[in-house]
């Protein structure tokens, strides 16, 4: 198993109820959500969704006093940090992630600095190896733009990141642009999650609405590939030429023949979209980091490992557990799959790259876990 | 070889002719005052490349504006859409990718193709 330092770049830290993120909101938004009587609160949480017939949560990671896997500190800490050489972790949320599926775009902007601060205060604080990505309401990009400046000066919130897709546009259309003038300015990356393109409106699958959670999550790349293609073709990367995108819960093996498709037709249809100086899949070169998980399943481990090669994706994967859910994928597993030359830099150096680390910097600083206990 | 394929005035502006010289399928194209020349083959699939239609060359300084640069003829060839800019036959995506082009001046308002010299 590899037992050098890791960076993880999908964890779900969650809340198990709405009173905790309630202190969170403004006065007046707090008056909006609260005390409505017999008919109870407003609730903060997007109610559309699949159910899964296991539940979405691996079931050992209920934390033993209660509450909602991801929402408790030490529980995390104990199965995650300290089960191996962790030396960051990005924070994904939970619930939380879906608030641009909400139909009002008011009280998304609001849920999303909420949840912000909520990540800063309940989290950050208590673990140096803890970062957050920072949650828009990309239903009101302009206001989002301005949440992603208002933690500029934080270090700790690395990343903007979009989830659900508020105006059924693939998200490299110039509606969202002020999301990535910000994130660009910040040198913050955006991370698009697994899920984008619609929890349950608009469907996250293209060609028609599925019935299952099964078809939804076979057919979870889907929104991935609708997004990195909108991504390119409208110039995104011509237009802010620092920016950095990672695709979250999208898988991989996909991408070298998705490429393949790009760089065909755009030999075509070039015309149509003249402000591409390059191939896209050199825009995807310099621009896109993928997370691990899920790692696509091959009846043999090579033909995964081939097609990654191909489009040399050992440079722009980064390592995911997708800690606490269901379907998290391990180190030791990941460690079997992947060619041992890769590990190192998967598990740890692209995604240094990603959110511009030094590695040295922080394989020097030694792994923090007795201070936190 | 040196061919003479017409007088310049039996070339019409901005429309590309194909000659047959010296057994070769050559597109000539008299673009203003510049006149231009290359082999009927797409480097794809072979495709009659010079079949296509021509225009000037779109470009666009930012995402969104689109602009016609005059100085630059292109073809598209008719099978896939595959662009190449007359001058060096180079396709606009790849400059090392591109059609065979030909040699062609004018001599006494003559337009003389030296087929077998390609540039490519």
């Amino acid at each position: 198993m590899y037992s050098g330092p890791v960076i993880d770049c999908d964890v779900h830290h969650a809340r198990s109820t709405d009173a905790e993120l309630i202190p969170y909101l403004s006065r007046g938004w707090r008056e909006y959500v609260t005390d409505r009587g017999p008919a109870g609160n407003v609730p903060l949480t997007v109610q559309d969704g699949f159910p899964n017939p296991h539940g979405f949560m691996r079931a050992d990671t209920y934390p033993k006093g209660g509450g909602e896997p991801g929402s408790d500190y030490p529980t995390m800490r104990d199965q995650l940090l300290a089960a191996s050489d962790v030396r960051r972790a990005i924070l994904t949320f939970g619930d939380d992630s879906h608030l641009a599926g909400h139909h009002n775009p008011y009280f998304a902007a609001e849920l999303a600095r909420a949840a912000n601060d909520w990540s800063v205060d309940r989290w950050l604080s208590q673990d140096p190896r803890l970062f957050s990505s920072i949650m828009v309401g990309s239903q009101l990009p302009d206001v989002a733009a301005e949440e992603i400046r208002r933690h500029a000066a934080n270090p700790r919130m690395v990343q903007a990141m979009l989830v659900d897709n508020p105006f059924n546009r693939g998200f490299g259309h110039p509606v969202f642009h002020p999301i990535y003038a910000a994130a660009e300015e910040t040198g913050r990356p955006v991370a698009i999650h697994g899920g984008a393109g619609g929890w349950a409106n608009p469907p996250s699958t293209g060609g028609g609405s599925v019935s299952t959670y099964f078809e939804t999550h076979v057919l979870w790349p889907q929104a991935i590939q609708t997004h990195l293609v909108s991504f390119i073709a409208h110039g995104v990367f011509e237009k802010y030429p620092r920016l950095r995108i990672v695709l979250i819960e999208g898988g991989s093996a996909w991408i070298p023949s998705l490429l393949w498709r790009f760089d065909a037709e755009y030999k075509g249809l070039r015309r149509e979209v003249p402000w591409l100086k390059r191939l896209p899949s050199e825009y995807f070169a310099d621009h896109v980091w993928v997370t691990t998980q899920p790692l696509e399943v091959a009846p043999r481990k090579e033909n995964v490992v081939e097609l990654l090669r191909s489009m040399k994706l050992e440079d722009h994967l980064v390592y995911s557990s997708d800690y606490p859910h269901w379907d998290a994928d391990e180190i030791e597993y990941l460690t079997a799959r992947l060619p041992s030359e890769w590990h190192r830099r998967v598990f740890f150096g692209n995604a240094c790259r990603l959110y511009d680390w030094k590695e040295e910097d922080i394989e020097h600083a030694g792994a923090v876990v007795e201070q936190t206990r | 070889m040196r061919v003479d394929v017409g007088a310049v005035s039996d070339f019409e502006d901005r429309r590309l002719r194909i000659v047959i010289a010296a057994n070769h399928q050559v597109g000539v194209l008299r673009w203003r005052d510049r006149f231009y020349a290359l082999h009927n083959r797409c480097p794809h699939q072979s495709g009659p490349v010079c079949l296509g239609i021509v225009s000037g060359r779109l470009s666009s300084e930012k995402p969104g504006s689109m602009e016609v640069d005059e100085e630059t003829p292109v073809i598209a060839c008719p099978w896939h859409g595959w662009e190449f800019e007359l001058e060096r036959g180079r396709a606009l995506w790849d400059p090392s990718y591109a059609v065979k082009v030909v040699p062609v001046r004018v001599e006494s308002d003559r337009v003389v193709l030296e087929v077998g010299k390609s540039a490519i």
